[in-house]
């Protein structure tokens, strides 16, 4: 009983995404209002009507809804992200108000990076996440549906995403020669080709399931967000599918699922169900060609700051089912998303100086000096191609704006502007588009890696880890588990039953495989047993998010036979222990605390720069001991995994 | 006066809003929102913002509920978390700040409807036959009480306020114990309960009764205050008084499942049935007690003398509790409190409109309470009433009629569990595990009881009696005659024990709870502007609610860079405590030394002479 929507303030559906069993209870709902006969609706159309109330109410109240809860325990969440509003809703227990708003924020994150900044204008993402022609419109849900579905289970399933954090493989040598391979031979080929059209790789990596083997990115790249990485991962995911617990799981296994009235947790992922559900998955689909790219829109710092959602093309490229290489690439006319964004900010400015009364920007000192934005501006524009629509739109309205703003006869900088700033946002934001995401990527033959290039770097890669490949896909399901480092952990933590560490300044984290499934029986024991912890692990994340939002960064507690310990703390670039910060309170209905849809900890070290200039780590580990463990020993177990586990040297793990 | 004004007003922070919405009355297009307002709390907020709130929350709340088939229990806001109750077509909202717990408001949202149906029955039909104004006073006056905690641990624990055990003697308690039992020999007797300075000294009634009973006892309290300015002692036994009540089945069936020996309830020898569970630490055996009746031998220089180094709410509390209600409205002012509407439900819950009929009378006028019989009533009605409501079935009967009552008590724990299989509607309804609990309102049909209070100064007996007791010369004397004498002596003790000195506050903050009487220990003073205080009670919120949702945990530790807070739960307890000082500042790097760590046998240790037990 899942659902999740997002709809704009008239209450029409910008999105949807729900499980049968929601669907056929709405239909249920729906039908009943309706006289016998007709035939019902399109879907989105039912849930537009029977959400219309709440939607519309949403606009009415100044202070805005965030959740409601039913006596049924049906709970909904909602946020508005500028102009549209997301609801999520589940009816079935297995997800918690936090949980939706997760995934609300996780889903903003992908349309993010699907749609760089066509959302940051409302009117032009409301037509680009519901097409007029349904065809299309069915393809595009039918992708942020599946991306969806395999963001969810990944975060039921996988610890890297229950942390949002990236596993490495636990491989040092291996790790290093594939990084070198990289490094020297691929990218190096790729970029010195000529069939690379204008691209130019900047990363390259290695995706064994979730987790990375390697990543190299070139020398004039900036670093790959953890958050951009995980969303990649995502859709690298979404595309090759691992299905690895599919496979693993029994009949017994599922059978008992069942058996206790919890819907298979893949059921709903199954492709067959979901397109007979939906009248819109019978749509026949063009398969897209395997050759095109997929148009990204990443965060990048460059010297002179951070530019968000600019445009990258990801090539992922399947190497064996189960591995993966993806590359991303620089696109020939990347330059212009650079300006773009930057007279966005500027527009963005100056409205709100407008707003606040501020009149005329001052001098030429001031930050916002529009005689400079003028000229750069006269200048951009004579840059672009001269001859589409588009352009001459913004020409227009750039037109208009100079006779107000700057000619005697205009009203000059006041109040009356503001409506052409937000014109001038729209249009650039139009420009944006019409670079980066209409020239239709699939036919654009032209600006991409060719087919045969994109064959040659699959055949490398292959031929280089074709002895590793059976070896690589069972390390990724136990990469590491206790039982392989015995002495590590059997007789240095005896009681020791979990832990998680997590590097929040790379993004990376390091835990013992959970395997849950019948057939890869770990030192947890079998199924049920290992399940028990699992979700205790899941619980335990969950509250301690819950507390580090109340500002708490130690926690302990004793809970049924386990004693789970949480401690997140800093340090300088040396090591050196820093002293506990004050850590912001924030709302219940603040960004989820992780690195996927928002980089948390990235406030937190903001939060302890008492230390200037220093480059802060933050590091967080969590453990799970036997609770007849004595309190001091178990406390001493975390120190040493606190100190041992990001310490190359002393790490025995690396 | 100002003071007491100030402390009583309930705090805009925690409480944003409180309002009834009844949706019946805006049917058509054109009816106008504010129809359907019942009561509306802050009351000076304006009509505007009154009609966007109900409109907008009880509009959401129905399409929610339609969407989920089941009502809206909890509504968020970004800066505003409301508990909502909707029945019928009434519809609930209590709005607090975001700090409480969100199951402490709706704990708090129940414990409001429940204390309407205790003094006013079915909310239907007290809004049937009584105006919104005059409603509208009663909502004023629950809610002023329930927002009236001495600091901001009354929201989030809900709890009976006792006398401070550490600071009485034990015998004292037993005392009033025995004046309760005593009371109980007469079969119109329910059970009671002795308050005194509008604290407990003794119970037989489950917390949550006790805690209905207090509201009405606080009010008397601060009305005689205000009338006689300092507490002159009567002679002629003090005033009586009585008033109509409702109780759930469930709080009948609890009271009647009581041990008490039907037999021997009537004979005058030594008590035999035991007081419901106290906390008192009794050293002494029932024995040692010369004679229930006797005035108690002992002086009050015997009061225990482990007192306690400080106690922390009797300044501020205490005051609160018996300043009057700011907003009251004119029935209050009337020397017994009018039963608003004493109203039997003769009906399960959708034929409300049966009693539609017959005014009800009032069953009580004055001190003396008379018992009228409804006879104006058609037949029928009552034949069905008969087998269902044992309450009404008693009115009906000659209450001096000894034979008939010992029969009807025989049968007593047997009629309600026939009421079960009857009609599936008279069950309880539990809400899903998860929620809050609820179980009055119109669900369940009511049971008319009175309230009896025989007050002497300070000290009060609340006993809740049958309706027909107060016209019951004989049974009046009685209970009268058994419980005079020792109430006088209990009220002389309890006066004569100075209060115990406020005191510096600790080098520690705690809060004991006991989920099974819901009483609340605690050094927290509740005065504003403590900083380690405020952040004591900000963790004891979040960790309220983690031990709520978490069956399993039993014990946390939670640190930020400047506090630590532990706490512990076990069946029948919550403890939080927060060690001040010896700086907490650490790296938050795991370390066994860190005093954090420390917190649970400093913990162990230091609330041990609270009479805390953590072991």
């Amino acid at each position: 009983m899942k659902c999740l929507l997002i709809a704009s303030e008239s209450a029409e559906v910008l999105f949807h995404w729900s499980d049968r069993e929601y669907r056929q209870n709405i239909q249920e709902k729906y039908g009943v209002s309706q006289e016998e006969g007709e035939g019902l609706p399109a879907f989105e159309d039912i849930l537009s009507t029977l959400f219309a109330p709440i939607i519309i109410s949403c606009s009415t109240l100044e202070d805005s809804y965030t959740s409601f809860t039913t006596e049924n325990n049906h709970i909904y969440v909602l946020h508005q992200f500028d102009e549209c509003l997301y609801i999520a809703v589940n009816g079935d227990g297995e997800e918690k108000e936090d949980d939706l708003r997760r995934k609300l924020y996780v889903l903003k994150k992908m349309v993010e990076v699907m749609f760089g900044m066509v959302t940051l204008s409302g009117n032009l993402l409301r037509k680009e996440l519901r097409p007029q022609d349904t065809e299309q419109r069915a393809r595009l849900w039918n992708y942020l549906q599946s991306l969806l579905e395999t963001y969810s289970l990944l975060r039921e399933n996988d610890q890297s995403f229950l942390v949002e954090a990236v596993e490495r493989l636990i491989h040092p040598q291996l790790c290093e020669l594939c990084i070198e391979f990289l490094e020297r031979r691929l990218v190096q080929q790729l970029n010195s080709s000529v069939e690379r059209a204008g691209e130019e790789v900047l990363h390259a990596f290695v995706l064994v399931h979730t987790k990375l083997l390697a990543f190299y990115s070139s020398r004039n790249a900036s670093i790959l967000s953890p958050s951009d990485l995980l969303a990649l991962i995502v859709m690298a995911q979404n595309m090759y599918p691992s299905n690895v617990d599919l496979d693993d799981m029994s009949p017994e296994v599922s059978n008992e699922k069942a058996g206790r009235g919890e819907t298979p947790v893949f059921e709903f992922v199954d492709p067959e169900i979901q397109m007979a559900e939906d009248s819109l998955h019978t749509l026949e689909i063009n398969p897209p060609d395997p050759a095109s790219p997929r148009r990204v829109f990443l965060e990048v710092s460059h010297k002179d700051g951070l530019y968000p959602m600019m445009p990258h093309s990801m090539y992922c490229l399947s190497l064996w089912p189960g591995i993966t290489l993806v590359l991303l690439t620089k696109i020939s006319s990347s330059a212009l998303a650079i300006s773009v964004y930057k007279y966005l900010e500027d527009f963005d400015k100056l409205e709100k100086r407008l707003h606040e009364g501020h009149g005329a920007p001052a001098s030429a000192r001031s930050p916002l000096n529009m005689q400079d934005i003028r000229s750069k501006m006269d200048k951009f524009i004579k840059s672009l191609e001269p001859h589409d629509l588009q352009y001459a739109q913004l020409q227009n309205v750039w037109a208009e704006f100079k006779s107000r703003a700057f000619s005697r006869a205009g009203s000059g900088f006041n109040k009356d502007l503001i409506p052409w700033c937000k014109n001038m946002k729209t249009q650039l934001c139009g420009i944006y588009r019409q670079c980066f995401l209409t020239g239709s990527l699939s036919a654009d033959v032209t600006h991409r890696l060719s087919a045969g290039l994109q064959e040659r770097a699959q055949a490398m890669v292959r031929e280089k880890l074709v002895d590793w490949k059976d070896f690589l896909l069972v390390k990724s399901k136990r990469n590491i588990t206790m039982v392989s480092y015995p002495f590590l952990f059997l007789n240095d933590f005896p009681g020791l039953v979990h832990f998680i560490c997590v590097d929040r300044a790379t993004g990376q984290m390091i835990a013992p495989s959970l395997n849950i499934t019948e057939r890869t029986t770990s030192e947890l024991g079998k199924g049920p047993v290992a399940n028990y912890i699992k979700n205790k692990v899941w619980a335990l994340v969950r509250t301690t998010r819950r507390y580090l939002q109340k500002g708490y960064s130690t926690v302990t507690l004793r809970d049924g036979d386990f004693y789970f310990c949480y401690f997140l703390w800093f340090e300088n670039e040396t090591g050196y222990k820093l002293q506990s910060v004050d850590i912001p309170v924030l709302a219940d209905d603040s960004p989820p605390i992780g690195m996927l849809a928002y980089d948390y900890y990235k406030l937190l070290r903001y939060y302890s720069k008492n230390h200037k200039g220093e480059n802060v780590k933050c590091y967080e580990l969590l453990t799970v001991h036997l609770g007849v463990i004595p309190t001091e020993i178990i406390l001493q177990h975390c120190r040493q995994l606190a100190s041992k586990l990001w310490e190359p040297s002393r790490n025995p793990l690396l | 006066g100002k003071l007491m004004a100030e402390l009583k007003s309930p705090d805009t922070r925690r409480c944003r809003y409180f309002f009834l919405y009844d949706g019946s009355k805006v049917r058509g297009e054109g009816d106008p929102t504010r129809d359907g307002i019942c009561y509306f709390y802050p009351e000076e907020t304006p009509m505007d913002k009154q009609d966007l709130l109900c409109g907008q929350l009880a509009g959401v709340g129905r399409c929610v509920s339609e969407l989920s088939s089941s009502a809206v229990r909890i509504l968020r806001l970004r800066h505003c978390k409301f508990a909502i109750r909707m029945k019928d077509d009434f519809f609930w909202a209590l709005g607090c700040s975001m700090d409480v717990p969100t199951v402490s408001v709706c704990e708090l949202l129940d414990h409001l409807i429940d204390l309407f149906c205790f003094y006013n029955g079915s909310v239907r039909q007290s809004y049937q036959l009584n105006s919104k104004e005059t409603l509208a006073a009663e909502w004023a006056r629950y809610l002023s009480h329930v927002l009236s905690g001495p600091s901001e641990l009354h929201y989030i624990l809900q709890s009976v306020r006792t006398l401070d055990l550490t600071n009485v003697d034990p015998l004292l308690l037993l005392k009033a114990a025995l004046i309760l039992q005593a009371c109980q020999r007469c079969p119109l007797v329910l059970a009671g309960c002795v308050l005194f300075r509008g604290r407990v000294v003794s119970t037989q009634m489950p917390p949550q009764l006790t805690i209905k009973v207090m509201v009405h006892e606080s009010e008397t309290y601060a009305k005689t205050q205000r009338s006689s300015g300092t507490s002159t002692p009567t002679s002629d036994g003090g005033p009586v008084s009585s008033t109509a009540v409702f109780l759930t089945p469930s709080e009948l069936q609890y009271l009647q499942s009581a041990p008490v020996d039907k037999i021997s309830r009537c004979s005058h020898s030594a008590p035999e049935k035991d007081a419901p569970p106290k906390k008192t630490r009794l050293s002494r055996t029932l024995s040692d007690i010369p004679s229930s009746e006797s005035t108690p031998s002992r002086p009050a220089s015997c009061q225990s003398l482990q007192r306690a180094s400080f106690s922390p709410h009797t300044s501020s509390s205490e005051d609160s509790v018996f300043s009057p209600a700011p907003s009251q409205g004119s029935s209050a002012d009337s020397p017994n409190p009018s039963p608003l509407s004493p109203i039997r439900r003769f009906s399960y819950g959708g034929n409300a409109h049966q009693a539609e009929g017959g005014t009800p009378d009032s069953l009580h006028s004055g001190g003396g309470g008379v018992s009228q019989m409804p006879s104006e009533r058609d037949g029928s009605v009552f034949e069905e009433s008969l087998h269902l409501n044992r309450g009404a079935a008693s009115e009906m009967t000659d209450c001096g009629n000894a034979a008939f009552r010992d029969e009807k008590t025989a049968a007593g724990e047997g009629g309600v569990c026939c009421r079960k299989p009857r009609g599936h509607k008279a069950e309880m309804r539990q809400p899903p595990s998860g929620s809050c609990s609820f179980d009055s309102l119109e669900e369940s049909p009511l049971v008319s009881m009175a309230l009896y209070v025989h007050r002497v100064n300070s000290l009060v007996l609340a006993l809740l009696v049958e309706p027909c007791f107060m016209g019951d010369s004989a049974s009046m004397e009685e209970v009268n005659h058994s419980s005079l004498a020792s109430l006088n002596g209990l009220e002389a003790h309890l006066r004569a024990i100075s209060p115990a000195a406020p005191g510096a506050a600790g080098p520690y903050l705690f809060a004991h709870y006991d989920s099974v009487q819901s009483t609340l220990t605690t050094n927290v003073s509740g005065r504003p502007g403590g900083a380690s205080e405020y952040l004591f009670v900000r963790a004891t919120s979040l960790l309220h609610s983690h031990f709520f949702d978490t069956e399993t945990l039993q014990e946390a530790i939670i640190r930020s860079a400047g506090t630590a807070v532990y706490g512990a739960r076990s069946v029948a307890q919550e403890t939080y405590f927060q060690q001040h000082g010896g700086s907490m500042r650490n790296s938050g790097i795991p370390n066994q030394q860190d005093s954090a760590f420390s917190l649970p046998s400093k913990a162990r240790h230091r609330l041990l002479k609270h009479g805390v037990n953590l072991l």
